[in-house]
């Protein structure tokens, strides 16, 4: 029989929706916190763009130079912010790290925020994704990659190197 | 007995404002000088002469018309000034106006003017001296809170989503931020830099933002507690209806 299913398990996904937009130095200080809580697997961060020129109208070409677009340290790895941080995604391994996530959501928003459960991030790979990275092989039709938990993180097209940041990937 | 307008119906709070936005009864809160208005319009250098599109009206020996007579042309129009645009975008959290109070304000108070009226955002289009005399009047009085609205000539994004943490309406080109308590624009409405940092004063409190507003909500004066205004849409619905139904169609 041929192998498709190469994630078994389910992991939990939570969604984080904070009552306001982060400044960098909140959503800094939130994903720390996530970051240290026990069983997060991966988190995705949702929010409006910051371009760094203006795209249209009369001022197009011009320099944006927004102050939220900064570099920022999270769990040892620095990148810049593109966006406002509007909502975070977290997938975590069980029940009990989705109270610690909750906890630590608690511990570093000032505001309310909502928590949900649900299903928020792809759990299996789709067509555009056997598209970009193919088969194992002619026999084993898992897709081509040796970590899955990238999937459904960034767009297809996007590039991965400005988009994704992999952290402690060691202990894991 | 002099006839004095009505406006808008309703008793809350919210229905107070609309009525204020309409009659241009509306009390100032700040001071912003002509040529920083200018320098954010963004549509000539702030100082120089209007660029004119043709000769002043008194010089171009207009045809023999009595409406010509009635109506006297605005100062803008008189001069022969071009013809530009200011656009603001009011936040759905609270601002004190929507863009239909714009439009009605620069309507109904105003001569000579264009107004687009969008579902977040407003566009006015004027002989440019009437824009910048109206664009001080707009931004000047309780019509416009900095925090919670933008002049936004594109890239208006913004109205319907989540305040930032400071309270302030989210702007992707930074054309205004909070600096020491006070709005401060250092571009102009499309984005462009300006040679200074106009201050458009402090934003309204929270609070302040909620007895200011002309939108209803459900978190704050919702639409169905007022009656009058209920009755008022429904009246108006029915009449529509009744006016269009075409029995032999």
């Amino acid at each position: 029989m041929v192998n498709t299913a190469s994630v078994t398990d389910k992991p939990i996904q939570i969604r984080v929706f904070p009552k306001r937009l982060l400044q960098p130095e909140t959503a800094e200080k939130l994903l720390n916190e996530i970051d240290q809580t026990k069983g997060v697997i991966r988190m995705l961060l949702n929010g409006k763009n910051l371009p760094r020129k203006v795209t249209c109208g009369p001022g197009t070409g011009a320099d944006v130079n927004h102050p939220d677009r900064m570099i920022i340290n999270v769990g040892g790895c620095a990148f810049e912010l593109h966006i406002i941080v509007g909502e975070v995604i977290v997938e975590v391994e069980n029940e009990s790290a989705m109270e610690d996530v909750k906890k630590a959501c608690e511990r570093a928003l000032p505001f309310p925020f909502e928590f949900k459960r649900g299903h928020f991030i792809k759990r299996r790979p789709t067509l555009t994704d056997y598209g970009k990275y193919g088969f194992r092989s002619k026999t084993d039709e898992r897709i081509n990659l040796e970590d899955e938990r990238i999937l459904g993180l960034i767009d297809p097209h996007a590039k991965a190197e400005t988009n994704l940041c992999v952290i402690d990937t060691e202990k894991k | 007995m002099a006839y004095k307008p009505q406006y808008y119906p309703g008793n809350t709070s919210v229905a107070k404002n609309r009525r204020k936005h309409m009659s241009d009864d509306l009390e100032k809160l700040r001071d912003i000088a002509d040529e920083d208005l200018t320098a954010i319009l963004g549509h000539r250098a702030p100082g120089s002469d209007y660029p004119s599109t043709h000769p002043p009206l008194s010089e171009m020996g207009e045809p023999d018309d009595p409406i010509r007579e009635i109506v006297e042309p605005t100062p803008g129009a008189a001069a022969g000034d071009r013809v530009r645009y200011v656009q603001y975008a009011d936040s759905m959290y609270n601002a004190p106006a929507t863009p239909y109070f714009r439009s009605y304000h620069a309507a109904i108070n105003f001569r000579g003017v264009d107004p687009g009226t969008l579902s977040g955002r407003q566009v006015n289009e004027m002989r440019e001296r009437d824009l910048e005399e109206y664009t001080k009047r707009q931004s000047e009085t309780e019509i416009t809170d900095w925090g919670l609205a933008g002049m936004r000539g594109c890239t208006v994004h913004g109205h319907s989503l989540r305040l930032q943490e400071d309270g302030v309406m989210f702007d992707m080109l930074d054309r205004r931020r909070l600096e020491g308590g006070n709005i401060v624009m250092d571009k102009d409405q499309v984005g462009v830099p300006i040679d200074r940092k106009v201050n458009l004063g402090k934003p309204i409190s929270e609070a302040e933002a909620a007895k200011r507003t002309s939108i209803y909500r459900v978190d704050n004066i919702s639409f169905r507690s007022d009656k009058e205004v209920v009755e008022h849409v429904q009246r108006v619905w029915e009449l529509r209806t009744r006016y269009g139904f075409q029995p032999k169609a």
